[in-house]
């Protein structure tokens, strides 16, 4: 029943002097500086609410992925000890692995969690669902320098390409991440158990990246379909570019640029669809 | 031309004689389609309301009042028609604005106010002011999910009051608090009518149409069955209830 022409639109303001002094009043305030306000808000209170705004809370959110490195280490260093990086593999693939995972379940539920914003006023929905990913993508800013550090104590510091090329998979990574989010969370307000599927699918997930095992271990015939999940690339290509010290060839370059464009358009284009009814829903 | 132009607007929800939230009941449901009925919330609804003006809107619960405003206000997308609003709206909806109940007040007054459209500056600036017309100085640092349903109620009067700039559109005004606080946003929703605020008041209250509104449309079946003057609207919504029919 939708009509083309329905909608709300936001004209340009009337002349109004008997609000002129309010509107002078705000007139410094302008959008920009508003929505800034709006994000860094979203951003910090996030921050507060999970790690009740204690620089302990979020050391302890960083001790998740490292006590899962120290335990996975331990036992699969032995099956793995005739590969001489395999802890630096998998600290680079573990963390890269932890913010996927922690970033897509947060962005996931990013709308139904702020649905009391999305009731009660006109609010911008897609800042909603990129802002829930910043608690994940700082943890991963952090977990970069740690990561660093790591590899420049074990006698492999990455050369500033390297480092450049890493800082450019994780941006696809969080392309990714963001294309998902924006069409998952509108559609976990009409399938409320799309988290437990989720949940399902990073499990199994989790294994079929090769985050704990190197991916030369599989018959080279599966590595195609390996590299169709996206972490698969971005865990290899960082892999190959901060402990190996080499860089991917033009060509894979393409592939993982295409795979994440593919998964921010697909995104944007679901959360375009739904989003405009998203506060039905809620 | 108008501050607010809504013109033929209508709304329509299906409900479904069986609800199906998750993938699981869809999967399930497969081979047994549901049977879905038509609630037609609003129907051609037209209206215009001018810079300075104070529009009431009265109506039988069911009779399409909030999904109006949720409307105007750009929570919900109509299925046809359109609205035009040249301006900022600042809602408060439902008896509220949104809150996070493990956010004190401060935090949540810095994120609804950002959402209403002002800046971090202003909000801070404005910080004491807000809690002190919400009588909630000493309970600022206090998480909301601790808060009586009064006392998040004034707190959201507080910012809106504070956020308007060009359009206030207020779900059952002055519902909320004691005497002193209803005063309060009395003498505030006065202040804001003065200045040339646009104003519009959702209301069950004969006497709050007809002694704050202009203008006032009586709502029934989703369609404008009257718009008058508040006063002449609060009577027939009056008629309309005691007749019964």
């Amino acid at each position: 029943m939708t009509n083309a022409s329905a909608g709300t639109e936001l004209g340009s303001p009337l002349p109004a002097p008997a609000v002129a002094e309010a509107r002078r009043a705000r007139r410094a305030a302008s959008r920009t500086v508003v929505r800034a306000g709006l994000v860094w808000t979203l951003v910090r209170t996030d921050f507060k609410a999970r790690y009740h705004g204690t620089f302990g809370g979020f050391v302890w959110a960083l001790l998740k992925p490292l006590s899962m490195f120290v335990v996975l280490m331990a036992v699969f260093s032995f099956l793995f000890a005739s590969n001489p990086t395999y802890k630096l593999d998998l600290i680079v693939g573990l963390f890269l692995w932890d913010f996927f995972a922690e970033a897509t379940r947060t962005g996931l539920t990013s709308l139904h969690a702020k649905g009391f914003l999305l009731t009660k006023a006109r609010c911008p929905s897609w800042i909603l669902v990129v802002t829930s990913i910043a608690n994940a993508a700082i943890t991963l800013v952090v977990f970069c320098a740690i990561i660093t550090v790591f590899l420049a104590g074990a006698g492999h510091a990455p050369s500033l390409a390297a480092l450049g090329a890493f800082a450019a998979y994780c941006l696809a990574l969080v392309a990714i991440v963001v294309g998902f989010s924006l069409a998952s969370s509108v559609l976990f307000l009409r399938y409320r158990d799309l988290n437990q599927v989720w949940d399902v699918v990073v499990q199994a997930g989790f294994f079929l990246a090769p985050v704990i095992y190197p991916l030369g271990i599989l018959p080279e015939r599966f590595h195609v379909y390996l590299f169709l999940w996206p972490p698969t690339p971005i865990i290899e290509f960082s892999r190959a570019a901060l402990v190996a010290g080499t860089i991917a060839t033009r060509t894979a370059h393409f592939y993982l640029a295409l795979d994440a464009a593919v998964c921010l358009l697909a995104g944007i284009v679901i959360f375009r669809r739904f989003a405009p009814r998203a506060a039905e829903y809620v | 031309m108008g501050l607010i132009e809504v013109d033929a607007v209508s709304k329509a929800f299906w409900i479904p004689n069986e609800r199906r939230d998750t993938v699981r009941e869809h999967f399930l449901g497969l081979l047994r389609p549901r049977r879905f009925d038509r609630l037609q919330a609003l129907d051609a609804v037209s209206f215009t309301l001018r810079q300075g003006e104070t529009l009431g809107v009265m109506g039988r619960n069911g009779s399409g009042k909030s999904t109006l405003l949720k409307i105007v206000c750009g929570v919900y997308a109509p299925d046809a028609g359109k609205v035009i609003v040249r301006g900022a709206v600042t809602p408060i909806l439902e008896l509220g604005v949104g809150w996070n109940p493990e956010l004190d007040a401060v935090d949540n007054i810095l994120l609804i106010g950002s959402v209403m459209g002002l800046s971090l500056g202003e909000l801070r600036r404005d910080m004491e002011e807000i809690l002190a017309f919400a009588e909630l100085e000493r309970f600022a640092n206090l998480k909301l999910k601790h808060y009586s349903t009064g006392m998040s109620a004034r707190l959201g009067y507080a910012v809106a009051f504070k956020a308007v700039r060009d359009v206030l559109v207020l779900d059952e005004i002055f519902a909320v608090g004691d005497a002193g606080f209803r005063k309060r946003c009395e003498e505030r929703y006065w202040q804001l009518h003065a200045q040339g605020h646009t104003v519009i008041v959702v209301s069950h209250d004969p006497r709050t149409i007809a002694g704050f509104c202009d203008r006032a449309l009586l709502l029934d079946g989703g369609r404008i069955v009257m718009e008058d003057t508040g006063v002449a609207v609060a009577d027939r919504y009056v008629s309309l209830l005691t007749s019964g029919s």
